[in-house]
């Protein structure tokens, strides 16, 4: 199966870590499901270009961490998520996101307060269309 | 030169060979098992010698070669090449007589796991016509050819020279294709000499740089890829001995001049490599991952340094 896994060689992190976080954001994220098979080490490797070893090292992470499992002779599956866990995940994608955001705002020159106006703002604003879009 | 927690499916230990005008090792190596090596060196660095020595070839002067756990001491007879596939740089001319479905008739009486099935299979992915002679062939066509009869008894250890020399992408691609199903089960290795560094990035696991006769390392790929970085520095004070500086980065490599005041340091430890140059005042322009050539020339220039 294809994974939408990407590798950036602009980016310093090793490409095990740029794996390994975006393998784990698609199963804490729910868009890969509890049971689903995922691809062989070799295969993973083969189509992001990058080592065995690299691939192995990332399962056996996620496999401690508890995400995945993998059964002798039959390959490795997405395990069942802790709703608790998701949840933690989510709002610590967001915060990372608005941190970059406010790292931006930050080398602007904007003050604290503006930044604040400006998300409440955008907040609003992007709450307002989504509301209206579903209407 | 060992990879930790590894089983080796070759091994050489202060391996020696004298040819009239080349020399090959002392080497000293383990290759994993379950995993891709690609050799990659010059022209005339000794890659196919290596793999006539694997292959008991080559008389040994000194040193030890291990093949799948056989000792190749002499008197190791021919039992443990029928767990082995190879597919030589060049064609042999003494079989350019016989169509491939012969000479595959011929390779099926030496290896016991010989499958017909897994031939022809091989045959028609690669589109080839088994019953045409090789020498009629196109080069990559025959290439094709004998690529499928070494894989038709699915070797543990797949040894190939030089594989994709001659074919067109489409081949070549079949060829990754084939390469990657045949390394699917994890337990087979494969050892490959390739000078094509796209198919180093997509099937290599670790690389093996041999240049003149020595051996400059065994290297994870993605490790090297990781590590190596190219940091480009500006230099105000290169009166001063900016340069020198330099030369005591952490991890340092190489360092080249790139315009006025410009330098292009080369490391294998980044981190600290761009902490000192910022430590030490120099303004990091950019850092950039290396290409595999240019790490390749960067250990060549320091065995160069060494002679």
């Amino acid at each position: 199966m294809w994974l939408p896994i990407r590798i950036d060689e602009q980016r310093p992190e090793p490409l095990y870590h740029q794996i390994e976080v975006q393998l784990r954001g698609l199963i804490l994220g729910g868009q890969l499901k509890e049971g689903t098979l995922l691809p062989s080490i070799r295969e993973l490797a083969v189509s992001l270009k990058c080592s065995a070893i690299t691939v192995r090292r990332v399962y056996q992470d996620l496999e401690n961490e508890g995400l995945i499992r993998t059964r002798q002779g039959t390959g490795t599956f997405v395990a069942g998520v802790e709703p608790v866990a998701r949840d933690e995940h989510r709002l610590e994608r967001l915060t990372e996101e608005l941190e970059k955001a406010i790292e931006i705002g930050l080398q602007l020159g904007c003050a604290p307060e503006e930044i604040e106006t400006a998300f409440r703002q955008a907040l609003h604003r992007k709450a307002t269309e989504k509301g209206e879009d579903s209407s | 030169m060992t990879i930790a927690n590894m089983e080796a499916a070759i091994s050489l230990r202060g391996m020696k060979l004298q040819h009239e005008r080349f020399a090959l090792g002392p080497v000293d190596c383990s290759i994993p098992k379950g995993m891709v090596t690609a050799i990659v060196g010059p022209n005339g660095s000794g890659k196919s010698t290596l793999f006539r020595a694997l292959l008991g070839l080559e008389p040994v002067r000194a040193g030890e070669i291990e093949m799948l756990g056989t000792l190749l001491d002499g008197n190791q007879g021919d039992q443990y090449k029928s767990r082995i596939g190879f597919l030589a740089e060049n064609p042999h001319a003494h079989e350019s007589h016989l169509t491939a479905n012969e000479k595959a008739k011929f390779a099926s009486n030496w290896y016991p796991s010989w499958e017909w099935e897994r031939y022809n299979k091989l045959l028609r992915h690669f589109d080839v016509d088994g019953g045409i002679k090789l020498s009629k062939m196109s080069k990559g066509m025959r290439r094709k050819a004998e690529l499928s009869i070494a894989m038709a008894h699915d070797p543990d250890l797949l040894l190939l020279d030089e594989p994709s020399s001659g074919l067109d992408p489409f081949a070549w691609k079949t060829m990754l294709e084939e390469l990657g199903r045949y390394m699917e089960p994890g337990d087979r290795t494969l050892v490959l000499a390739t000078h094509i560094l796209e198919e180093i990035k997509r099937l290599a696991d670790y690389i093996l740089f041999i240049y003149r006769g020595k051996v400059l390392g065994l290297y994870e790929k993605d490790r090297l890829l990781d590590d190596w970085r190219t940091i480009v520095v500006q230099i105000d004070y290169a009166a001063k001995g900016g340069s020198e500086m330099l030369q005591r980065a952490p991890g340092f490599q190489g360092l080249s001049e790139a315009g006025a005041g410009l330098y292009r340091l080369e490391v294998d430890d980044p981190e600290r490599g761009e902490a000192y140059c910022r430590d030490n005042g120099f303004r990091v322009v950019a850092v950039q991952r290396m290409e595999l050539e240019d790490i390749l020339s960067c250990l060549i220039r320091k065995e160069e340094a060494r002679r």
